[in-house]
């Protein structure tokens, strides 16, 4: 009995021993990495007093050190990673990319491109750019950014043994796949004129706003003077991309702490006037603290598309005192996708249209903050069709068209609704009651986005609902119509329609483009192959002591460089 | 002893073996792949196909499995999918906290649960052991998401105690006193489930030692009430908690990836979530062979301490 006792006792001290050392282990951890930070920045910040504040030892150097401005951005989704030139189409991704990275030309919320790296890119006849670069622009440790690191960047990101997530397929040169062959070291589209001119050449001329908005705002520069020893096939996994510290950007890396935050700090060497603010994070936190932490001032700002205030919260939104809400302008549809094999007959496609009260979702669900649109593209885009008339909610004409159609009621429609985001799940619970008010039998099946898509993939749908992304350049929205897409996974077939999207995307005369947009979303409007439930006007919360930013659907990080807080 | 130790852990090589084999299998029946995830009309299937190439998923599965074990064998777990980051890093980096948050929560509900739960058994049937049993039964079955919620609710918006989540402040000075700070919340949220389990495993184990003969004769020598209660039944009752306890590790491992959401704790469970939704096949097989070979030690582990705790339990 006695031993068993202290055995008992040994037991609990082990137990507790482990629970410590966990405990130990760990803060010690945490104090490394503190003390790696504020070194690294000490190093880079030599004489900038205000990161002094972390670093007791030079707290006492200076005799006031000034507070630190720093803005937190929330953001629901961590970056998977910080790859410049693969940002595996992740938007929370690209949100960070964004803070430490220049493009050549950078993009208002009115869809107009401001210079960035590139001081004006030209061209005559459509197909030939011509691109000066800023001649001050350099990477963050001084190294003069020429175009040996544009031409670097390309032929690395368009190495087939290379993964990157740029779309570069009409550059003059590259395979349909937007790649070179295996072997080829020179890409003939690109033309070195000078260090600080360079030229592109595409295939076929293409509108500007392509050029512009595929190439001069989505491409961001890695740099050869750091990788360039670096074998292609071993890039991916290169220490650089898991801290990339030599980039070009108003901002620099500082760290990145996977689900927790990314920290980037004021980069002092930046080409443009150097940024008011001394560090930003940008936090991951799930959607329903968002508005906690506005309010506690824990963040300041959300962030779109990945940093969405639920919109059931508005009015609690609105009445925080110390924040200032917009909407954003209408963004990309919740689309709902019809497999035009199993839906083939386009009276069936329309009932269903008929028979949805779109508009209910609108007004009570989403409490007006969006609006019912019929086609993919939003309505502010400058290509946005207006004299569309939209499908009104009419279950009796549903029905009818229904009884016309000879809709076999025994059948059932499978509809596969995305797990994940909840408006559009209670949205797509409106619509299959607005199915079945009309005879529809509806099979629900929700799934994560990962298995969804591989039954799409694989045909086996009816219907399904969710959100593509926001394109400028409207081709990108028609591209998956077109009939020989392999991604065409709504099995849409028309030649007319195949016509006008070739012929829109190669199209350059903006006025002769409209023409042939407006004729193509009125053939889609009369097919029907998809329909948008709605477009939502996203919560733009930022908090009253931030200056000169706000998160946006377009270009919230282009004048972060002017950023600043109110002083007191 | 030793030899009991060396057997269990040579069992145990088969075992994981088979483990990773059903792991792989179940992950690669579960619809999607991550490359298909990444659907953008825009994208040349070409571009996609040399994805799959490139992380070896247009392999046949033997190949696929054979692939992951031979690194595994050679100390490698092999990249990330989606952040390309080494995964035996990632996993080193989120098991520490995770750790540190089970255990911590073991500890609040043991320190809780013991005494109350002894309390309850000791006042068999009176009101006090009613409302404990009560008690017990709202901590089990209150979701951790809803309590969760609550409780952030309630310390940091309405009285502004506590943080909200995470594991640090950011750009704080971090330190020991800031991370309990963020402890405290995620913790007791795990705590509630145990105390709740708890109260019931100890009062039923301390009521059936309360009832035995010997505990009788005891007060019939005339020993003292407590002496009773926290000498002679007490340590008795106490055995088969160990167990329970033992138990409990992995329980708690897998309880924590909902709270970690919650307070975004940068733990396992966080990891293990996105990991799944993304498919990210190398993270998830190491996941799972880590969460295999807790299980597994954890169990060994209270095998051995009960042979300590309990001399008549002898292990050959």
């Amino acid at each position: 009995m006695k031993s068993s006792l202290r055995y008992l006792t040994f037991t609990l001290l082990a137990a507790l021993l482990v629970l410590l050392s966990a405990c130990g282990s760990n803060s010690d951890k945490d104090k490394e990495t503190a003390a790696g930070q504020t070194s690294s920045t000490d190093t880079a910040n030599a004489a900038d007093a205000a990161d002094t504040k972390a670093d007791p030892a030079a707290d006492t150097a200076t005799s006031t050190p000034a507070k630190e401005k720093v803005v937190t951005v929330g953001i629901v989704n961590s970056p998977p990673t910080l790859n410049q030139i693969n940002d595996q189409g992740d938007s929370a991704t690209r949100t960070v990319l964004a803070l430490i990275n220049d493009s050549l030309l950078d993009i208002n919320t009115s869809f107009e491109f401001l210079p960035k790296l590139a001081d004006s890119i030209e061209t005559t006849d459509n197909q030939n750019y011509v691109v000066k670069l800023n001649s001050n622009a350099k990477w963050n440790d001084g190294q003069p950014f020429t175009t040996a690191d544009v031409k670097f960047t390309l032929l690395t990101a368009l190495n087939p043994k290379v993964e990157s997530s740029f779309r570069l397929s009409f550059i003059d040169g590259t395979n349909d796949a937007g790649k070179l062959e295996e072997g080829q070291t020179e890409l003939s589209g690109l033309t070195i004129v000078d260090e600080h001119t360079f030229q592109v050449k595409t295939k076929t001329p293409i509108d500007p706003n392509i050029f512009k908005e595929t190439f001069a705002t989505k491409v961001y520069f890695i740099p050869e003077h750091v990788l360039k020893d670096v074998a292609p096939d071993q890039l991916a996994t290169n220490p650089y991309f898991q801290k990339p510290e030599v980039t070009i950007g108003a901002f620099k890396f500082a760290d990145f702490k996977k689900d927790q935050y990314t920290e980037v700090v004021r980069n002092d060497n930046y080409y443009r006037p150097v940024a008011k603010l001394d560090k930003i994070y940008v936090k991951v936190l799930p959607a329903t603290n968002l508005i906690a932490q506005l309010q506690t001032g824990d963040i300041q700002m959300n962030s779109l598309p990945v940093g969405l205030i639920p919109i059931t919260d508005y009015d609690k939104l609105k009445a925080l005192p110390n924040v200032t809400v917009d909407s954003s302008g209408p963004s990309e549809p919740a689309e709902l996708f019809f497999n035009n094999k199993t839906i083939n007959d386009v009276k069936v496609r329309q009932a269903i249209a008929y028979a949805l009260n779109r508009q209910l979702i609108v007004d009570q669900l989403l409490k007006g903050q969006a609006e019912v649109i019929d086609g993919s593209v939003p309505s502010d885009n400058p290509y946005y069709n207006k004299d569309i008339q939209l499908f009104s909610y009419d279950p009796d004409k549903a029905k009818a068209l229904l009884k016309e159609a000879g809709w076999d009621s025994s059948k059932t429609l499978r509809f596969l609704v995305p797990a994940g985001n909840k408006i559009r799940e209670q949205a797509s619970d409106i619509l299959v009651q607005n199915l079945k008010d009309v005879g529809f039998k509806v099979d629900v099946q929700k799934f994560d986005f990962s298995t969804l898509i591989q039954k799409v993939l694989k045909g086996e749908y009816d219907l399904t609902i969710f959100n593509r992304d926001y394109y400028i350049e409207p081709s990108n929205y028609f591209s998956l119509f077109k009939s020989d897409n392999a991604n065409n996974f709504i099995y849409y077939n028309n030649p007319q329609a195949d016509e006008l999207i070739t012929q829109g995307s190669t199209e350059s005369d903006p006025a002769k483009r409209h023409d042939i947009y407006n004729k193509l979303q009125q053939i889609l409007h009369d097919d029907l192959p998809t329909l948008s439930v709605y477009s939502e006007k996203r919560l733009e919360a930022v908090s009253n002591v931030v200056v000169g930013g706000k998160p946006l659907n377009l270009g919230t990080f282009n004048n972060v460089n002017e950023w600043d807080l109110t002083t007191n | 002893m030793l030899p009991y130790i060396t057997r269990r852990l040579l069992i145990s090589i088969p075992v994981l073996l088979g483990i990773t084999v059903i792991s792989f299998i179940i992950m690669k029946l579960a619809p999607g792949n991550p490359v298909d995830m990444l659907i953008d009309p825009n994208t040349p299937p070409e571009l996609l196909d040399a994805k799959k190439e490139m992380l070896g998923l247009n392999s046949s599965f033997i190949v696929q499995y054979w692939h992951w074990l031979s690194g595994l064998l050679h100390g490698q777990l092999g990249y990330s999918f989606s952040s390309y980051a080494p995964v035996a890093g990632m996993i080193g980096e989120r098991i520490g906290p995770t750790l540190l948050l089970a255990l911590t929560a073991l500890l609040i509900g043991l320190l809780i649960a013991i005494p109350l739960g002894i309390a309850s058994a000791v006042r068999h049937n009176k009101a006090f052991d009613h409302t404990m049993t009560g008690l017990a039964f709202v901590g089990l079955s209150i979701p951790p998401f809803f309590l969760g919620l609550g409780l952030i609710y309630l310390f940091t918006l309405k009285v502004h105690w506590l943080p909200t989540g995470g594991m640090s402040t950011l750009g704080g000075e971090g330190g020991i006193g800031d991370t309990l700070r963020h402890l405290i919340l995620p913790a007791s949220v795990l705590a509630v489930g145990i105390v709740g389990k708890k109260i019931r495993y100890i009062r039923a184990s301390m009521l059936d030692v309360l009832g035995q003969e010997y505990l009788r004769t005891a007060r019939a020598k005339g020993v003292k009430e407590s002496l009773v209660v926290y000498k002679h039944a007490l340590r008795n009752a106490l055995l088969p908690i160990l167990t329970v306890i033992g138990t409990e590790i992995p329980v708690l491992l897998g309880g924590s990836i909902l709270v970690e959401q919650i307070f975004q704790w940068p733990g396992i469970g966080q990891l293990t979530m996105q990991s799944i939704l993304s498919r990210d096949y190398p993270t998830l097989m190491a996941l799972n062979l880590a969460a295999a070979i807790v299980v597994m030690a954890s169990n060994l582990v209270t095998d051995i301490l009960y042979s300590f705790a309990d001399p008549r339990i002898q292990y050959r």
